[in-house]
């Protein structure tokens, strides 16, 4: 293709030059050029629509808002006389503010609304929900049905424990447990220490809430059925939501049957019975620099004037972590003094060990 | 004559398509966003729902390197003192100033000399002592000698407890659920060694008590201009590359890492200025090429907001030293360009960087350059002209405008109807002569890395008006 400069045509003909090029390829780009600016302010047009949406959707939902909250809050009293009117386009709305209440209120409040929602047929519309194609209502039907202890949408909430998206999975488990704790939580804490892609800060909230009278059992029971470690170690996590006294146990024993490190680390930080000392000093000279750590920091809690010396050698341990806790432990034993300890510093030839225990001595001090 | 026509023909094409090449790219990293974004969105619908504190998060070091900051550091500090976040402490790394910071944060938080058992992991200065808060049991302050904005995070990092370190800017406004926010990819997926969130611009805002109290825009030009900017560079830059598994920046002014895998790194490097970016390309270099499984996460939640430059002075050096930044982190990353184990990041974002970040500038302003000069001296065609002129301005504004719309998608940052439509405006006007000046500094960056000349981060004096220059969206 050979350029013509534009210069040298003749007016009339350059200014048709200018704005329709002649070569097919210039063209399509140029067609190109022009579609992208069409789209352009296509979008400019569709960023006022979606703003001027958001303002009337936040208007009416203000309005409505205005009418529900005072009838949710007389739920604290009873159930209200008047029911509040939803329309359809604002269920999703209704639902929110409807689970924000329950979720901030406890006792005879809680049933005064599910009495509510029964009353205004949300059961019905949430289990409809379940079946929706947007993740939003299905999340909020989710989460309302568990609120009602709705058992009807049992079957559909325990095939959604298996669902490959942890959102949805999760949030179907936090509602059987709302459901019925102790029916769910026979089989859900080997879901629970099976399925990685759960965080367990979440598994930690939705035990603590069902408390751990009921979640005690079914946790031991999974520890000691779990093969995989990596199962253990989680089961051992999530123990710690636990009665002290039996996860103890429990870990105490999956600590001596166990050769992985991570699980002994784990199993360590729920120990706190003295006739376990001697599984404690064990771990203090094992090879990986976490379980010496813990068994630093059990020693601390069960150990005894005898596992001064053990402790001393610590503070001259290879990593930083161990010596810490080490310094912390000894503190904590029993009929030790700061004095005492500021003596042993200065007994002390290894430099990283004195100073460990002159810090730890002064957040003694300073706490 | 011809064989000047030919030569220019190729070039007038060249530029043509590496404009259409570019924007395109940027196109798709949109598409990829739209879905990532909505998500992530419906995903997080019920956060505002009142939730528990199980006790399982990890706990977070917060750590802000503070250099000449004395009119700005106690406010600072105090609002990251009063971050919703179970556990979490601060640690103050005074890389010293030479002004009253010291003096400040020993008045404002009675600091006291503390014998801690200082942990030497990664290289730093010279620590000249360690202070506790006696008024704020989880704030630390590091005294030490002068080596950077890296250094300090170093020494940061040799001082936090905590398995999970969040680097902060001294002069950011943080959410106060930001750290919650960038938290979650590690609690959802235990192979994440870093998140960042979205940073806002914080002119024209009200901040009270080192919190945001109204999100507003300011009245500066410039400053409106750079707000746009930021949705894009953030809303589909990172955003689009996150789900794929090659986020390349991070921004300094907010990212939390995994304490273990930056030492095992070996942590930041004091010879860059984009020591934030060059960390985050080396920690994709390691683990892909020695294939650990990872992943770096972008939360599009703004988590934290920053002052943007006001003046082009101002704005220049920052774009200068975000050029050189970029051209570092890059080249003393090679190893990762095409790498058999490179992955998407390396065979794919890696080039995106180099070619349309890196080089851009470059091809940019010699492609306005050209393209003007051939037009008036007549080896181009006045039909090619405004046809690259055309695509040019075309597909910048379509990015622009796609910022937005993801925006007005998701977070309805700005409430005022009034507000969206100035956006709007800028996001036509930056067109007509902001980018090409962004451009043009962008080079003037690129020619000062290869010149080699000494880059000067620690030695930067920020002036008292809260927050000048910073990091930022890079």
């Amino acid at each position: 293709m050979r350029l013509d400069t534009g210069l040298s045509a003749l007016p009339g003909h350059a200014a048709a030059e200018f704005w329709l090029p002649q070569d097919p390829l210039l063209a399509l780009v140029f067609q190109t050029g022009l579609a992208i600016v069409a789209c352009s302010l296509l979008m400019l047009v569709a960023v006022f629509l979606l703003r001027l949406r958001l303002v009337l959707r936040q208007r009416r939902e203000r309005r409505y808002a205005a009418q529900w909250q005072p009838l949710l809050a007389e739920c604290v009293f009873g159930v209200p006389g008047t029911l509040p009117r939803v329309p359809p386009g604002l269920r999703y709305h209704f639902l929110k503010l409807w689970n924000h209440h329950h979720e901030s209120l406890e006792g005879g409040a809680r049933d005064h609304l599910k009495a509510l929602a029964v009353a205004m047929g949300l059961d019905r519309a949430a289990r409809d929900m379940l079946r929706s194609r947007d993740l939003r209502l299905r999340l909020i039907a989710i989460i309302t049905l568990g609120h009602l202890g709705d058992r009807q949408c049992w079957p559909e909430l325990r095939a959604l424990v298996s669902d490959p998206s942890p959102v949805l999975s999760l949030a179907a488990a936090r509602a059987l447990l709302d459901i019925d704790a102790r029916a769910t939580l026979a089989w859900l804490v080997m879901v629970m220490a099976a399925r990685e892609d759960w965080p367990l800060a979440r598994l930690a909230a939705m035990l603590k809430e069902a408390g751990p009278d009921r979640v005690t059992a079914p946790l031991v029971a999974a520890l000691e059925a779990a093969g995989d470690p990596k199962q253990a170690v989680r089961l051992l996590r999530l123990m710690e939501i636990a009665h002290t006294g039996r996860a103890g146990e429990a870990a105490a024993r999956a600590v001596g049957a166990a050769s992985d490190p991570e699980v002994i680390a784990a199993g360590l930080r729920l120990i706190n019975d003295p006739r376990e000392i001697e599984l404690a000093r064990g771990c203090a000279a094992h090879g990986t620099w976490f379980v010496r750590a813990g068994a630093a920091r059990l020693l601390g809690r069960i150990g005894g004037p005898e596992d001064r010396q053990r402790l001393v050698a610590m503070l001259a341990d290879t990593h930083w972590w161990v010596r810490y806790h080490a310094a912390r432990a000894l503190i904590a034993l029993p009929f030790t003094s700061l004095e005492e300890l500021e003596k042993v510093r200065g007994t002390l030839d290894d430099r990283f060990a004195a100073d460990m225990l002159a810090q730890v001595i002064a957040e003694a001090r300073a706490s | 004559m011809s064989g000047v026509f030919d030569w220019a023909e190729g070039l007038q094409w060249f530029f043509m398509l590496y404009f259409i090449g570019i924007n395109g790219g940027y196109l798709m990293l949109n598409l990829l966003s739209l879905g990532s974004l909505k998500r992530y969105i419906e995903a997080h619908s019920l956060d505002d729902l009142p939730r528990g504190i199980s006790g399982f998060e990890p706990p977070v070091s917060v750590l802000v390197p503070a250099y000449n900051e004395e009119a700005t550091i106690a406010g600072s500090v105090r609002s990251m003192l009063q971050l919703n976040y179970p556990d979490y402490e601060v640690i103050v790394v005074n890389d010293g100033s030479k002004d009253g910071t010291m003096d400040a944060l020993r008045r404002e938080f009675a600091l006291l000399p503390f014998p801690e058992a200082y942990w030497q992991r990664l290289p730093a200065k010279p620590v000249r002592g360690i202070y506790r808060s006696t008024t704020h049991p989880s704030l630390r302050v590091i005294d030490k000698e002068n080596g950077g904005k890296a250094d300090a995070l170093n020494a940061g990092i040799n001082a936090a407890q905590y398995p999970l370190f969040c680097g902060v800017d001294a002069d950011s406004v943080l959410e106060r659920d930001s750290l919650k926010r960038v938290v979650e990819p590690f609690l959802e997926d235990p192979r994440t060694i870093a998140s960042g969130g979205t940073v806002r611009i914080a002119n024209g805002c009200s901040v009270d008590n080192g919190f945001l109290t109204r999100v507003g825009l300011p009245r500066n030009p410039l400053a409106l201009l750079q707000i746009v900017e930021y949705l894009r560079a953030f809303l589909f830059g990172r955003m689009g590359w996150s789900p794929l598994n090659a986020v390349l920046i991070i921004s300094g002014a907010f990212g939390l890492f995994r304490k273990d895998v930056v030492v095992e790194a070996g942590g930041y490097r004091s010879d860059t200025v984009g020591e934030d970016m060059e960390l985050v390309v080396r920690l994709h270099r390691l683990h892909r090429t020695r294939g650990i499984p990872y992943r770096i996460v972008f939360v599009p939640d703004p988590v934290c907001w920053t002052e943007a430059p006001e003046s082009l002075r101002v704005l220049k050096n920052q774009r200068v030293r975000w050029q050189r930044g970029l051209s570092e982190s890059l080249t003393m990353n090679l190893g990762l360009l095409f790498h058999p184990r490179g992955g998407v990041a390396g065979w794919l974002a890696f080039p995106f960087m180099a070619v349309f970040e890196w080089l851009g500038p470059l091809i940019e302003v010699a492609g306005y350059l050209f393209m003007i000069t051939a037009f008036v001296l007549g080896v181009v065609s006045g039909e090619a002209f405004w046809t690259f002129m055309l695509v040019a301005f075309g597909f910048g504004l379509v990015l622009s405008v796609s910022s937005l719309l993801l925006e007005e998608m998701s977070f309805h940052i700005y409430p005022k109807p009034s507000q969206v439509a100035v956006l709007l405006l800028m996001v036509v006007v930056e067109n007509f002569g902001y980018r090409q000046l962004n451009s043009l500094w962008r080079l003037w960056g690129l020619l000062l890395w290869l010149s080699r000349s000494k880059a000067k981060w620690g030695d930067m004096k920020r002036t008292a008006s809260w927050q000048t220059g910073g990091g930022g969206m890079r």
